[in-house]
């Protein structure tokens, strides 16, 4: 938390140049974010607590939703009220939100609170007991005179509160808790603020003096921001991580008005540190949360309404700080309390120019008109010096009434960065090859920056490029923009881009490529040329394709340095693939089926051929065995050749290699056996014919 | 007596802390949404001046804790326990974080599959800029530049120094970016980054403008900017390997309530709109980071031969085969079917032989059919499927390719008849030539 609103610092920093800042009054952006914030869930709203901060907040910026929130809050706090358990929290918030709604409640009940808050401050030790306690007794008078709310023993009660307190004006929470914080130091504050009002009788002046030590030397631990505004910083952080710099500033700022407005003496507070404070709340602009809204809101309305005990900040801002030349724009200033409310008779002055970036001042001191119809401060015309560019100009706010002086914090001079901008002329543009020796122009054209320029050159390493233009602002002063580049990009992506140097108007680049060739990575080809000038007070700010350079580099050596990847384009690498399709194997080539038919018909020729040669032969069977046995064999040994023939066919249309063989095995036994037989009955009657 | 209660409660409250992320709805593959987000801070203040996206995750469900980056009880882990499904780094600013995280304990919880969210700003700390880079975004390294454009800026009363630019510049992607086209502008105010060439998980969300540059507005230029045109990145995602998501931007404000409120007018148009483009771009792109879209899942992948539909252990070669698979999107709070046509399977074996596009009933099915290759061995059925923004889908499923049995070849072919003629008229001739020259007289 010690580097708490270090982000703030960031905005407010990026959006100020030095220390000049510009801090707007609440505006309508802040009612519509009430709006949103503070929208009842489900009919209502969580808590009595945030019930009140509602109302509180919707009060200060005139939003009118009381009677809406009446209706059904007001039952819950008679009921809190009525109660005789409810706690000394739920108390104290039922009767704020009485104090806003006025919820119809007779005094018998406050009578009841007051006498048990009255014995509860008697015996309480710790501060926010006390501060329930005194708070409601002090809302219990505010909402009835017929109560006697009067303390008798206030001086006690505000030692006993004052012995909280810490050496750095930070205050503990209770006695046995040693950690110190800001947010409690205006929780004591606005306690001791209550014990005050309610005492029946002065409280000793000794007590207000130390006390009133111990509110300056809060003030010395006040944490400063470069852009003018400061803040009290929260050391101790609660459970939710709910006190933060903002609650802690707004209590104190709280804390201290009431205290304040409850005495009659004056605190001295210096109007700047009000007044720092004030932008301090202004700068968080639009809080997010209802809490930091309703703690930012709250806290400027207690340094707007504080009845003049401690100054009434005013805030100086510019409806625009960007002012063109070109449109004639008037310097306005608008002077608001934080709130936004209108402020007493004053008239500002215009006192000093800075030109940005240097020191040296313009002493003007010239008065705004005030129109009173848009309640704005208007300069007529800007003061002659002043040309396009970054200012910073000082006003100071001057009261008329020398009473105000002391109501109203104006922080003296307030310095407020304005840009000037306007339209910078464009001229005698060109761009001409020189060769490198002798400067001689080889080619050179006029460009129309204004336009379209489409322009192709070539080059060689020898050569030089040169590219002049000139820029003159509306009140034909040099202009030096921010931003002059010339950019030269390859073909493949490779970029290259140079400053555009100026002496006076002129703006002049040579580009000598032999000293180059290194950079380019000898990269020839063709090289696109842009020119982008701008700057944030020129309004005519450009890019400008100037057209093609053809650029011929001598081959680079080995050692060259390679020019940088360019980043790829993702599609390649998310983008579907190409579908593959297998290629199969074609088929063998075959030959016809009629061919193949009519070689199976010459195949079988030969076997026809056989057949009708046997029938030539004459051939017959007279040798076959005419006894039963051998006959027997015989046939069975023919069957058996028949068998193996058909079981061959069969291998081929359907068995496998095992089955054949198996079959095989057992068709060979008996053919071998029927084959034996037979072949040896036909050989003995052959050798019997041979011995007859 | 009160306060004593009060402790109690306290006790009972704190020691009941570590039992709430087992309590919570945890990421898991099922449901991959992130729940719990451990969001830091470097100021309180980032809480309110920032609600607006943090009460927009709050509403999609996400469970946040806030902590100040320099808390000293920092940690993203217990017992080897991630306690945390997501990081929202707000604190551009912070040298160190406090406890026990650091770029290294930030790192290992990406690469275990966490997604972050990373904002920078002008002045970021060198431990941000380094939790950048090691994202492969790397930013400008002049601490004091920011992103100027002096052509495409938002037309401001009050900025004049052209910091607050405006760029429509977004990555054409549905899935980062939501269906509906982010018609405002978007407002940006802070630094520049360039994306390492070599690293291609990190892409550009929002890039600037060609005429954008990044330097020091307040002193004048003596080199060229090292970040210059469309080639400076205003906010970059990452989605690692592990379909961790990171997202780099290099502005705070781009989620802050000023810039998604505002109303946005580009310098040199005349239209204005009423609302900046920020807010659908942030709460888009963090539903994105934070999956709840764009996130795949490929269930029942299936296959086997066309007319049978049970999946065999081996495939011959040349059999046809079909191939299902089943894609859903999570879309943040159930699986819904995803509709492509660019979803491919490969037929893979040290390079793909087959690599065919699915195509789908619509309803999450994708299927196709196609020829074994005739080459035979260990095949796999692969899909790799990385789309722009979706989480990348890998599957392989291994499959073995025999190749024909010997009786699997033709039998009968026309061709060899006369070779059959020959042989079995030699067979029926040897037939009769045996019983004629047995018998014959």
């Amino acid at each position: 938390m010690a580097r708490g609103l270090r982000f703030l610092v960031l905005i407010l920093s990026v959006a100020s140049i030095c220390d000049a800042a510009t801090f707007n009054p609440i505006s309508d952006s802040h009612r519509s974010a009430a709006l949103e914030l503070f929208t009842p869930t489900d009919g209502s709203l969580k808590s009595l607590e945030e019930t009140f901060e509602a109302l509180r907040t919707f009060e200060v910026l005139g939003i009118d939703k009381k009677s809406e929130i009446k209706g059904y809050t007001c039952p819950t706090v008679v009921d809190t009220l009525w109660s005789p358990s409810s706690a000394l929290k739920d108390l104290f918030q039922a009767l704020r939100v009485n104090g806003v709604l006025k919820c119809e409640l007779n005094d018998e009940v406050f009578a009841g609170i007051a006498s048990r808050l009255k014995d509860n401050v008697k015996d309480a030790n710790s501060l926010l007991d006390l501060h329930y306690s005194i708070g409601s007794l002090k809302l219990i008078k505010g909402q009835t005179a017929e109560v006697d709310v009067h303390l008798e023993d206030a001086d006690g009660i505000f030692r006993a509160i004052k012995a909280l307190s810490q050496s750095d004006g930070r205050w503990r929470f209770s006695s046995n808790n040693p950690e110190s914080s800001t947010y409690a130091a205006g929780i004591a504050l606005e306690t001791l603020a209550g014990v005050v009002a309610l005492a029946s009788h002065d409280i000793d002046q000794s007590l207000m003096d130390t006390l009133k030590q111990d509110i300056l030397k809060l003030f010395d631990g006040i944490e400063r921001y470069d852009d003018g505004s400061c803040y009290f910083d929260e050391k101790l952080v609660d459970a939710q991580g709910n006190w933060g710099p903002v609650s802690a500033s707004s209590s104190i700022v709280r804390g201290l008005t009431s205290f304040a407005t409850s005495t009659p003496e004056s605190l001295n507070l210096p109007g700047d540190r009000v007044l720092c404070l004030a932008k301090f709340f202004l700068g968080i602009g639009v809080p997010g949360n209802f809490k930091d809204l309703y703690h930012q809101i709250d806290a400027l309305a207690s340094l707007e309404n504080n009845r003049q005990v401690i100054s009434i900040p005013l805030i100086l801002s510019l409806p625009s700080s960007v002012l063109s030349v070109t449109r004639k724009d008037q310097l306005k200033v608008r002077v608001n309390t934080v709130l936004g409310s209108a402020v007493p008779p004053l008239s500002v002055k215009l006192m000093q120019i800075f030109t940005s970036g240097s020191k040296d001042a313009s002493i003007i001191d010239q008065e705004l008109k005030f129109d009173p119809e848009t309640k704005l401060h208007v300069l007529d015309a800007l003061p002659e010096n002043v040309d396009v560019g970054k200012y910073i100009f000082t006003f100071e706010i001057l009261l008329h009434d020398p009473e105000h002086k002391k109501i109203y914090a104006t922080g003296g001079r307030t310095k407020v960065s304005v840009y000037v901008t306007g339209v910078v002329n464009i001229d005698q543009a060109e761009i001409a090859i020189l060769d490198s020796d002798l400067g001689n122009v080889e080619t050179k054209k006029r460009l129309d920056l204004t336009g379209e320029n489409t322009i192709a050159l070539s080059a060689n390493h020898l050569q030089k490029l040169r590219l002049t233009f000139q820029l003159t602002t509306p009140f034909g002063r040099a202009f030096k923009p921010h931003q002059a580049f010339l950019r030269l990009r390859h073909e493949n992506g490779v970029e290259h881009i140079f400053l555009v140097r100026s002496s006076g108007k002129n703006f002049e680049i040579t580009l000598d490529f032999l000293g180059l060739v290194e950079k380019f990575f000898y990269l020839s080809g063709g090289y696109d040329i842009q020119l982008t000038v701008g700057d944030s007070v020129m309004e005519n700010s450009f890019l400008q394709p100037l057209g093609y350079l053809d650029l011929d580099l001598p081959d680079a050596p080995e050692k060259a340095a390679r020019p940088p990847p360019q980043p790829v384009d993702f599609s390649s690498k998310y983008g579907p693939r190409a579908e593959i399709t297998h290629i199969f194997r074609s088929p063998d080539k075959r030959p016809p089926t009629e061919l193949s038919f009519a070689f199976l018909g010459l195949v079988l020729l030969p076997l026809g051929g056989f057949l009708i040669g046997l029938l030539l032969l004459r051939v017959n069977l007279r040798n076959f065995p005419s006894s039963t046995l051998p006959a027997f064999f015989a046939i069975s040994f023919h069957i058996g050749i028949a068998a193996v023939l058909s079981l061959y066919v069969v291998f081929w249309l359907k068995l496998d290699l095992f089955t054949t063989l198996k079959a095989l095995g057992i068709l060979g036994i008996s053919l071998m056996f029927t084959g034996h037989r037979t072949l040896s009955h036909l050989a003995s009657t052959s050798a019997k014919l041979k011995s007859a | 007596m009160r306060n004593l209660k009060l402790f109690q409660l306290s006790l009972i409250f704190f020691s009941s802390i570590p039992l709430l992320p087992i309590l919570t709805l945890a990421f898991s593959a099922e449901n991959p949404t992130d729940r719990r987000i451990l969001v830091l801070l470097d100021d309180v203040s980032l809480k309110s001046s920032h609600s607006i996206f943090f009460s927009s995750l709050q509403s999609r469900g996400f469970d946040l804790d806030f902590k100040l980056a320099d808390d000293p009880k920092l940690t993203l882990q217990r017992y080897g326990q991630y306690l945390y499904d997501g990081l929202i780094l707000f604190a551009p600013t912070t040298e160190r974080f406090g406890g026990s995280l650091d770029l290294a304990a930030v790192l290992s919880f990406v690469d275990s599959g966490h997604d972050v969210i990373v904002a920078a700003d002008s002045n970021a700390s060198d431990l941000i800029r380094n939790i950048a880079a090691e994202c492969g975004a790397d930013f400008d390294e002049d601490p004091s530049a920011v992103v100027i454009d002096h052509t495409s800026y938002a037309v401001s009363d009050t900025e004049g120094d052209h910091t607050l630019i405006v760029s429509d510049e977004l990555i054409q992607s549905d899935v980062i970016l939501g269906k509906e086209k982010i018609e405002a502008p978007i407002l940006f105010k802070g630094i520049g980054h360039s994306l390492n060439p070599e690293n291609n998980l990190v892409l550009k969300v929002l890039s600037a403008s060609s005429t954008a540059y990044s330097a020091n507005p307040n002193s004048k230029l003596s080199t060229p900017p090292s970040l210059s045109g469309s080639a400076i990145s205003l906010v970059s995602v990452l989605q690692a390997r592990n379909n961790a998501r990171v997202l780099i931007s290099g502005s705070l404000e781009l989620f802050s309530n000023r810039l998604l409120r505002a109303g946005v007018q580009r310098a040199g148009h005349s239209k204005k709109f009423d609302k900046s483009g920020n807010e659908r771009f942030v709460v888009e792109v963090s539903k994105w980071v934070f999956h709840e879209r764009g996130h795949l899942k490929a269930v029942n992948v299936r296959h086997h031969k066309v007319g049978e539909s049970d999946e065999p252990a081996i495939y011959r070669i040349n059999d046809d085969l079909e191939y299902f698979v089943e894609i859903y999107e999570w879309s943040g709070t159930q699986w819904e079917p995803y509709v492509a046509n660019d979803v491919q399977v490969q037929f893979y074996m040290m390079s793909p032989y087959v690599l065919k596009t699915l195509s789908t009933n619509e309803k999450g099915l994708y299927h196709t059919s196609f020829k074994v290759p005739d080459v035979y061995g260990v095949f796999q059925f692969k899909i790799e499927y990385q789309r722009l923004g979706y989480t990348s889908l890998s599957l392989s499923k291994q499959i073995p390719v025999r190749p024909f049995r010997h009786n699997e070849y033709e039998r009968f072919i026309t061709t060899a008849f006369p070779y059959y003629g020959a042989s079995f008229s030699t067979m029926l001739g040897f037939f009769i030539f045996s019983i004629v020259y047995l018998y014959s007289k």
